[in-house]
């Protein structure tokens, strides 16, 4: 039932030990409430455990970002606006600020503290599985003193956790060693802001010459607390990254979560979804050595200053359809691959089935050699060497692929779509007749997922110049 | 029922004006607003964070007004949507929605345009990435949300033209 306010007290103390004072008298009667995005939601519901009520919001002391030779303390009272804003979590800690980006949306996030995503103690709540990856400490204070625990033993069980009731949370300790540490970090849920997460993953690695030498895996969502993943962590150390290791890590990691099935989804697809995340994760620190994920922002900077029609031009190579050419162009100004993939994805799943057709009928056939006059010269050269593994076929795969391309054509209307790039003549002639079984609606959509997935190929070759 | 708190007197600055009312502690800064102060443009949606109807500015940040409980708002500066001759941006805003379509319902307009405006205060030029970032909180079930965010990027346009012309910045 809904609370009423004359039901309930507020006090607001001048400061900390004003605040500790009151909870050391009446240690049980006494709720501290911060920005109050959980406990006005209990307030409204009825479900409040006091009705007595210490306000901490706002308090110097716990609304610092202290930085030292060895750690950086963040104040529990600092929102996840303070930790995006911050230019040393921002370059330290990387996935506490990304988790802090979507936290619930920016409202919620003006309000939301660290301290109290902690002691709400969800196991799907955003920033905590970037805690553990990082190793944090909390120290606790009450007017007995402070004491410092590791974050990894603050959590005891579902919304259980070691904090006494005369304690506050006073700040959160990150060590500052994971400099040349890969970062990874994903939230899986309906959507990035407001929805909470079916599952989040945040992960951290050292690598050198192709070797795992530290590596940490924390996940929400999948546990009654969020949690390490040991047994995979272990797996990964100190091995060469490889096929079979990714796989095995991944199968691992299934297993070791604990998931259940709620409103926002089941055990079966969480873990699922864990495995997936470990997988890509294995396969992001692969790209990493081999330094694929820097970023050329000189294309973009000079791109983004272009008229509108002759940024439309430049980028239509790497799709072939004027409209998301337009629709690239209207999403300016981006700023860097991330951005531009995201931006390119959205833009061509909201296109006509018109748009599509003029994107496809832009490629040359499969294991055709020589273009059609009317391509664009960057398409074609990109078209022969996505192709070129395909088109090295021997003569037999070669027939047999334009004797395929002609049935489906006749069969769906319009060219055989595949993502050629690393795929050799026979692989793409088995995708080849497997498509042949689809229905239209079931082709035409995977035809465009393999476009799409043409489309970011060229980007990145794009924006690598 | 036993009675913990008891009503006291309280001041809020909103839109630039000093208010002074009776409240319980625990009351939530929205119902202080529409029911005490009268500023009726603040709406109520889900009443628990996650639609941003009741956005407004609490001394300049963007908050969801049904999560406040009005004690700790106590002497702080906030803007409602009545507020909209504090802020140039909030006209060009208002002026952008009706004419490109951004409010069918009206129900979330004034979140959108508090959120917008909060926007723009950090990011006079943002990008489209930006503007549906800073309205991700706001929940939009008329309009599709593309006039709004076309409403938005309109509204920057015109603002930092205005304030690129002598002698109208405010």
């Amino acid at each position: 039932m809904r609370s009423h306010p004359a039901d309930y007290d507020l006090v607001v103390p001048a400061n900390l030990q004003a605040a500790l004072s009151l909870l050391a008298n009446a240690p049980d009667s006494w709720l501290p409430i911060a920005g109050g995005t959980d406990l006005m939601v209990q307030f409204a519901a009825g479900t409040l455990r006091s009705r007595r009520l210490v306000s901490i919001w706002g308090l110097p002391e716990l609304r610092k970002i202290e930085t030292s030779q060895e750690e950086v303390r963040i104040g529990a009272g600092c929102t996840y606006s303070d930790l995006r804003k911050s230019a040393m979590v921002q370059s330290e800690f990387p996935i506490l600020a990304k988790a802090a980006s979507w936290t619930g949306g920016i409202a919620n996030q003006n309000r939301g503290t660290l301290g109290g995503n902690i002691v709400n103690a969800s196991p799907a709540a955003d920033s905590l599985p970037a805690l553990l990856v990082y190793e944090a400490d909390l120290i606790l204070v009450s007017v007995r003193g402070e004491r410092r625990v590791p974050y990894l033993l603050f959590h005891t069980g579902y919304k259980k956790t070691t904090l006494v009731a005369d304690e506050l949370i006073q700040s959160v300790c990150l060590p500052r060693r994971f400099a040349g540490y890969v970062s990874y970090t994903r939230k899986v849920g309906t959507r990035k802001a407001q929805a909470v997460s079916k599952v989040c993953i945040a992960a951290l690695a050292r690598m050198e010459n192709g070797m795992v030498q530290d590596v940490r895996i924390a996940l929400g969502s999948v546990a009654p607390t969020p949690i390490r993943l040991t047994e995979t962590e272990r797996i990964l150390m100190r091995k060469p990254l490889a096929r079979l290791l990714a796989q095995l890590a991944a199968s691992t990691a299934a297993a070791e979560v604990r998931p259940i099935d709620d409103i926002r989804s089941t055990a079966r697809y969480r873990a699922s979804v864990v495995g997936n995340l470990v997988s890509d994760f294995i396969e992001r620190l692969g790209s990493t050595q081999q330094g694929t994920s820097q970023v050329t922002s000189e294309v973009l900077a000079r791109w983004n200053r272009l008229n509108a029609q002759e940024a439309e031009n430049e980028i239509l190579p790497c799709c072939g359809s004027r409209a998301w050419a337009r629709g690239m162009v209207s999403r300016r100004v981006l700023r860097d691959e991330a951005a531009t993939l995201a931006a390119s994805d959205e833009t061509w799943h909201n296109l006509n089935e018109s748009d599509w057709m003029e994107a496809f009928r832009s490629h040359p056939r499969i294991g055709e050699t020589s273009a059609r006059p009317s391509l664009d010269s960057r398409s074609a050269a990109w078209s022969a060497q996505e192709q070129s593994r395909a088109t090295a076929a021997d003569d037999s795969v070669t027939a047999a692929l334009r004797e395929g391309n002609c049935e489906y054509e006749q069969r769906f209307g319009h060219i055989f779509i595949v993502r050629a790039a690393g795929r050799s003549g026979s692989e793409v002639l088995q995708i080849l007749r497997q498509r042949l079984q689809n229905d239209d609606q079931t082709e035409l959509r995977e035809a465009a997922e393999q476009q799409r997935q043409i489309i970011q190929i060229r980007l990145r070759k794009w924006l690598r110049g | 029922m036993k009675t913990n708190g008891a009503k006291r007197e309280l001041s809020l600055i909103v839109n630039g004006e000093v208010r002074i009312f009776h409240a319980y502690p625990m009351e939530r800064l929205l119902d202080v607003l529409r029911g005490q102060l009268g500023l009726t443009g603040t709406k109520e949606g889900c009443g628990e964070g996650e639609c941003g109807s009741c956005s407004v500015l609490m001394n300049g940040a963007l908050v969801n007004s049904c999560l406040v409980p009005v004690l700790q708002a106590q002497g702080s500066q906030i803007m409602t949507i009545e507020g909209l001759d504090e802020d140039a941006r909030i006209c060009a805003l208002q002026e952008t929605f009706l004419e490109l379509g951004g409010a069918q319902c009206g129900i979330c307009t004034p979140g959108m345009i508090l959120a917008a405006c909060s926007l723009l205060r950090d990011q006079p030029q943002p990008t489209i990435e930006d503007i549906r970032e800073a309205l991700a909180g706001n929940l939009c079930r008329c309009t599709g949300y593309s006039q709004i965010f076309e409403a938005v990027a309109e509204a920057a346009r015109r603002y930092s033209e205005h304030c690129s012309e002598p002698g109208s910045i405010r």
